[in-house]
């Protein structure tokens, strides 16, 4: 039996100047060593959850559990343990790829020799090792998304969350990123990330939830689902629980 | 952030040399165009010389309606023009009114009344560049009624002694009315009595110094705007860190550059300034004084910086919104045009701008050789400001869910 890592309990968001809600409700257990997908259409709430559940942003009502051996914890207690990849890339463009590294390390609060054993293990498997004495102005998109990704982990989480990591990057990037995130998953790393492509969270993911309104419509395993609702794919299963209508005024 | 201020201060202290000298140390041309057959055209001259106020030129071969030409041309600033009929004329008017007063005291006969109605005053004309101000203006035409009041009291004592029946008025009497003046001590109210005379160097620099300072708004409101939209506050809030920690280094790194900024700006106004002939800048004895004065304009610049970032939604806006601002409070405070020279209403509306504060601070050290007696008040106004601005900011960030 495998231990939770998080636990969400009747998790609700109502915004400010908002009457309608963001997330309704939504239970969820995540299990350490998971590598779990939250799918779905614009405005879904996948943003606002994963900004929950990483302390950035409060819940209206509901609880957000966090567990170290099956004790819970506190949010803060674990926060050195849980790593974030944000949607937009918090890099310092004056900087280079290095120094960014060093920064970030610096205040999770790691010494310099365990910053040079995280940046020669990591910045080689993504191929950023001859570019770390570049400014972060001179990169493309995909490498900026890949130093994104390096920084969320400098610290070795338990958990990482990531808000759309590959949002436009090319396959070439997206492809080093996702067989990364696969790595770091079979070391012991928890995967929670938000996408919209669908195919890559089928290559990633082994537990699929699936969001639309705030409301939780599907949460299992990735193969029970289609298997349920007799799709081939994820495109295809949330076409079907989601519906084919724009959602342009979310 | 160096080089930019560093000329800003070259540019404008040389411009404003020269205007500061009008006021301090040069002298005014004037033109002198003495067309008097008799003597006291020329004594007149001689005293306003003897006055070192202006810079004589005598041009006699020219006629009235050229000397307004010269103005214009400017080969002068101002211009007397004495009339052929001046020793004539003032001769006159002092043998009729020396008559006067001896009929008054019944010494003579009464005065002839057509000899009075007939009486015409000496006129001296004088001509003044538009661009001299008015009360620069009044001073000089007091200056030369000062020296005409002696020359018309000396014809009046000889008139006298005439009338009396002397011969001439004895030396001791004539020399003891034109020089016994009642003296005025002239005391500057600097603390230690040492007088330092503002000239364009003094003011300047420190004036753009501060400038320099604030308009650090630019860089770091737009720092904090990139950091904001960019997500590395969102990403600054999972980490094991104190965010206010993290403000507090980044003015940390704000301060320490505009201390540069003032050692670099200050050295060159006391040692490069003089090699180009601009007048050196001579900073303050009370160098704890100094420093803390460097310190809270430091502090108050990085506040406002860091506030305009907070509330500003975009970096086009928090550059614009900063660098207009800034401009606004320069103006006010004193940097381009120095706040003695403000009307009345101006001087406390600048009350209203941290700059003049800074500047204050600066002028009580390097004019007023001020004590901490006189350094509170800039002290205290300017943590108050720093202090709002600091809470400002926290409030913003927080009602932002930034910290």
């Amino acid at each position: 039996m495998s231990n939770p890592i998080i636990v969400i309990e009747n998790l609700s968001k109502c915004y400010a100047n908002s009457n309608e809600m963001s997330l309704d409700n939504i239970s969820l257990k995540m299990d350490s060593g998971e590598k779990i997908g939250i799918l779905g259409p614009n405005g879904a709430g996948k943003t606002t959850l994963i900004s929950i559940i990483c302390g950035i942003m409060s819940s209206s009502s509901g609880k957000v559990k966090y567990y170290i051996q099956d004790n819970e914890v506190t949010y803060k207690s674990i926060r050195n343990r849980i790593g974030f990849v944000p949607q937009n890339l918090a890099l310092y463009n004056e900087l280079t790829a290095f120094q960014n590294f060093e920064y970030f390390g610096a205040l999770y609060r790691l010494s310099k020799k365990q910053i040079m054993i995280q940046y020669e293990l990591l910045f080689p498997m993504l191929g950023l090792t001859n570019v770390a004495d570049r400014k972060v102005k001179t990169f493309s998109d995909g490498m900026k998304r890949r130093l994104n990704l390096l920084i969320g982990i400098i610290h070795n989480p338990d958990v990482l969350l990531l808000d759309e990591p590959t949002v436009g990057v090319d396959i070439q990037s997206r492809n080093a990123i996702i067989s990364f995130l696969n790595k770091i998953n079979g070391k012991g790393t928890t995967i929670i990330y938000t996408s919209h492509h669908m195919g890559e969270a089928e290559q990633l993911c082994n537990k699929i939830a699936i969001l639309d309104y705030g409301n939780l419509i599907a949460f299992g395993k990735t193969k029970d689902l289609l298997l349920q609702n007799n799709v081939s794919d994820l495109m295809l299963l949330l076409m079907k629980l989601t519906g084919e209508g724009f959602r342009d005024n979310v | 952030m160096f080089l930019m201020p560093l000329i800003l201060v070259f540019i404008i202290t040389i411009i404003q040399d020269s205007a500061f000298k009008i006021i301090n140390e040069n002298k005014i041309s004037l033109l002198i165009v003495n067309h008097d057959s008799g003597s006291e055209g020329n004594k007149l001259k001689d005293m306003l010389d003897q006055t070192r106020m202006f810079n004589l030129i005598e041009n006699n071969n020219i006629d009235f309606s050229e000397v307004k030409k010269e103005i214009s041309k400017e080969n002068a600033m101002v211009a007397l023009y004495i009339e052929n009929s001046f020793s004539e004329k003032l001769n006159s008017k002092t043998i009729i009114l020396s008559k006067l007063v001896m009929a008054n005291i019944g010494m003579n006969d009464s005065v002839n009344k057509k000899e009075l109605i007939s009486l015409l005053p000496p006129t001296i004309f004088f001509f003044n560049d538009p661009v001299l101000q008015d009360n620069y203006c009044y001073s000089i035409l007091n200056l030369i009624h000062s020296n005409l009041s002696i020359i018309e009291n000396t014809k009046m004592l000889e008139g006298l002694y005439s009338e009396m029946g002397y011969d001439s008025v004895p030396q001791n009497i004539k020399e003891s009315i034109i020089n016994n003046k009642i003296p005025i001590k002239r005391i500057i109210t600097s603390v230690d009595d040492n007088c330092k005379i503002p000239n364009s160097t003094q003011h300047n620099v420190p004036a753009w110094t501060i400038f320099a300072m604030f308009f650090m708004v630019v860089s770091l409101g737009s720092n904090i705007v990139k950091e904001k939209l960019s997500g590395s506050f969102i990403r600054l809030k999972t980490m094991p860190t104190n965010f206010a920690l993290i403000l507090f280094s980044k003015q940390i790194v704000y301060l320490f550059v505009a201390i540069m900024q003032v050692i670099l700006i200050f050295s060159i106004g006391i040692y490069i300034f003089p090699l180009i002939k601009l007048p050196e800048l001579t900073i303050s004895s009370n160098t704890l004084g100094t420093f803390i004065i460097v310190i809270i304009s430091g502090i108050a610049a990085v506040s406002y910086a860091l506030m305009v970032g907070s509330i500003s939604k975009t970096q086009e806006q928090s550059n614009g919104f900063g660098a207009i601002s800034i401009i606004i409070f320069a103006a006010l405070g004193g940097v381009w045009v120095p706040i003695f020279v403000m009307p009345e209403y101006m001087k406390q509306i600048s009350k209203l701008s941290p700059l003049h504060w800074c500047i204050d601070g600066f002028y009580t050290l390097f004019l007023r050789d001020g004590n901490w007696l006189m350094l509170y008040k800039p002290i205290l106004i300017l943590l108050v400001f720093s202090l709002s601005c600091q809470i400002i900011t926290y409030l913003k960030l927080k009602y932002d869910k930034l910290i």
